[in-house]
């Protein structure tokens, strides 16, 4: 059971074709090709997309995101700067070829992400990015919100490199991040998603080699719907990832995190932290799975998470699933849901600050525990 | 006019009678001290004073320089010149001492009219004040509160005290806990406060601090009500004496 669900998606279901499936074969593709083979991504969606009753969709209605995903898209560059040096190319390049071949499909398993799955049918853009090895400039890589509605970016970051990630990650209808940092490589990758009425799905999918590092920031506001697949491999011995997230949802915005930490390999250290304040009729689902192999030994895991229902009317589900098969392990996790401190904002409003204004500021005190982008989160009013 | 005139003041905690008729009258330039056993409701009137919801107030008066706060937020009441001190400092993560110092003194900048102060004279104010009470520097980029020892958060307070400069000042115990240089650090701070324009109720056990910050009346709470009320020397005696003899 555990074992096969290691990467946060839901299992396929042994269906025959469902009539949705086969509206989505029916589309014609848009002509870009995505280093994905389409004969696989048809067997995954063949094999059945996830449909609301499965653990994985359990709190976010993913036929609402069918409702707009399943329409023929049109090709569109994306918008990606990034420093001279690094090389950027387009999946249709010929040179995506090898880099897709040596490294396309280490971070995630098609069968498990389906929707990654139509992601590669239907893709409008995508990208190959390299830094090469032992890069250590200080600017960053940048991606734009918007562009066409399916995304892959392929990022590479080779042995010793070091590079910042900067994402505004909104306005599209699903968007593929994959990384591979190799040995002793590191990325800081700063994610940031604007309030906005729309549905989007994401994946981000990273595997990390020997020594490796990974820090994901993401800073969300919410969508209509919005989903956000984290799924990070510690492959080689000694990696190290930190993910921290923070978000704040107002009216009836829907927030979806699904975080898979997948242990692999001796020495992997990890830490989670997510802070959450949920008003209004919001809902925030978050699932951090931590997953440690057989054979993970003096692994260092831990994830913490915290919501801050600011309504009755609110709605958070945050779990943390442990699936632990290795004894020399160190692993604790923590959740909590709860409300403000009314002790601590009448204290504030001792010292004269409004009721509003003591909430405020009690409520980014609480956010910032788990900010590590600083300026996304002030720029999406996160914190101030 | 008096600064805090207290009349007949009767409060249900839970629909429990907690203060039981109080009255209390304090001038301009003075410092009372109110002593009592423990659970005879000190802190009761101090966060009645400040305002703190889920105390009701089923009768009597605060008045504030002659304006009735009975039905006032806490926040209306810390922009007319009143502050408490907290007996239990309260922490709050994530939020640096220093952005809710300039968040407090620019709340009560906004209420006056007054223009905010600029962010590096507020620093040198915070920094010369955290000085005086023998904080480093370091305390206001951290938390509010946040692992500070009990004498750190106590001192915080009269800190809050000093950069908001309150017309009466009430302070909660803020000598319990206080090693004997700390609680002499924290004297200097408060009689450094005391002024002709101002006022302070101590609410403290000890004849301790009351050697150092010498008031001008001492009062009793015994059970809800002022039992008895003198110079400094009933601080004396009740040190030496308890509070049995009060009941005859
Ligand atoms: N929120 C509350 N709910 C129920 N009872 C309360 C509450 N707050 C105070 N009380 C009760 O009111 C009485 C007075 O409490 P208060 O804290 O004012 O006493 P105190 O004189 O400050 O005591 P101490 O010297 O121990 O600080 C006590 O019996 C206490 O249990
Ligand atoms: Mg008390």
């Amino acid at each position: 059971m555990a074992g096969s669900t290691t990467e946060g998606s839901a299992p396929p279901t042994a269906a025959p074709r469902s009539a949705l499936a086969q509206r989505l074969l029916d589309i014609e593709p848009s002509g870009r090709s995505s280093w994905l083979d389409p004969a696989a991504c048809q067997a995954v969606i063949a094999r059945g997309l996830p449909d609301t009753r499965g653990e994985p969709w359990k709190y976010t209605n993913v036929n609402r995101w069918y409702d707009v995903a399943f329409t023929r898209q049109e090709p569109a560059a994306l918008d990606i700067d990034a420093p001279d040096d690094i090389l950027v190319v387009d999946f249709d390049d010929p040179r995506t070829r090898p880099l897709a071949a040596a490294h396309g499909g280490k971070a995630f398993d098609l069968a498990k992400q389906p929707l990654a799955a139509v992601n590669g049918l239907l893709l409008g853009g995508g990208v190959a990015i390299v830094v090469p090895g032992d890069w250590r400039g200080e600017a960053p890589i940048r991606i734009a919100d918007g562009g066409p509605s399916y995304q892959h970016i392929l990022l590479i970051v080779e042995s010793g490199a070091s590079i910042t990630l900067i994402e505004e990650a909104s306005g599209f209808t699903h968007r593929i991040v994959e990384t591979v940092v190799e040995t002793g490589g590191r990325l800081r990758h700063l994610r940031r998603q604007r309030p906005a009425p729309t549905r989007e799905c994401s994946l981000v999918a990273v595997h990390l080699d020997q020594d490796a590092r990974y820090e994901l920031a993401q800073s969300c506001r919410g969508a209509e719907l919005r989903r956000n697949d984290v799924v990070v491999t510690l492959a080689g011995t000694g990696a190290r990832v930190t993910v921290n997230g923070a978000w704040r949802l107002v009216g009836r915005e829907h927030l979806d995190n699904q975080v898979a930490i997948n242990h692999v390999a001796p020495q992997g250290f990890s830490r989670q932290t997510f802070r959450g304040v949920v008003a209004d009729r919001a809902r925030a689902v978050l699932n951090g799975r931590i997953h440690i192999a057989a054979g993970a030994k003096a692994t260092d895991a831990a994830l913490n998470t915290k919501n801050l229902l600011a309504t009755d009317n609110a709605e958070v589900y945050a779990k943390p699933e442990l699936e632990i098969f290795e004894s020399d392990v160190q692993c604790s996790h923590g959740a909590t849901v709860g409300t403000l401190d009314e002790e601590a904002v009448f204290f504030l409003r001792t010292r004269g600050l409004s009721d509003e204004a003591a909430r405020a500021l009690l409520v980014r005190g609480f956010l910032r525990e788990a900010v590590a982008d600083d300026e996304g989160a002030a720029r999406l009013e996160l914190v101030a | 006019m008096s600064l805090l005139e207290v009349r007949d003041l009767r409060v249900n905690v839970d629909d429990k009678p907690i203060l039981k008729g109080l009255d209390l009258t304090v001038e301009a330039g003075e410092v009372h001290a109110v002593m009592g056993p423990n659970g005879s409701g000190k802190s009761t009137l101090a966060n009645v004073l400040a305002g703190r919801p889920g105390y009701d107030i089923d009768a009597g008066s605060i008045t504030l320089d002659d304006e009735d706060l009975t039905a006032a937020t806490p926040d209306e009441r810390a922009h007319r010149g009143l502050f408490l001190a907290f007996q239990y400092p309260i922490e709050i993560p994530g939020v640096s001492n220093m952005e809710f110092l300039k968040a407090a003194v620019d709340a009560h900048a906004a209420h006056t009219g007054a223009s905010e102060p600029s962010a590096v004279d507020f620093i040198k104010r915070a920094r010369a004040a955290a000085e005086q009470l023998h904080l480093s520097a370091d305390f206001l980029k951290r938390g509010v509160n946040e692992g500070f020892s009990g004498g750190e958060k106590k001192r915080n307070e009269i800190l809050q005290m000093l950069l908001l400069e309150p017309r009466l000042a009430v302070l909660d115990e803020t000598d319990s806990g206080l090693d004997i240089d700390a609680l002499q650090v924290v004297a200097e701070g408060i009689n450094a406060f005391r002024a002709e324009d101002n006022a302070i109720v101590l609410v403290t056990h000890y004849q301790r601090l009351l050697n150092y910050v010498v008031p001008d009346h001492v009062h009793v709470l015994i059970d809800g009500r002022i039992a008895r009320s003198g110079d400094h020397t009933l601080a004396h005696t009740l040190e030496d004496e308890g509070y049995g003899w009060l009941d005859d």
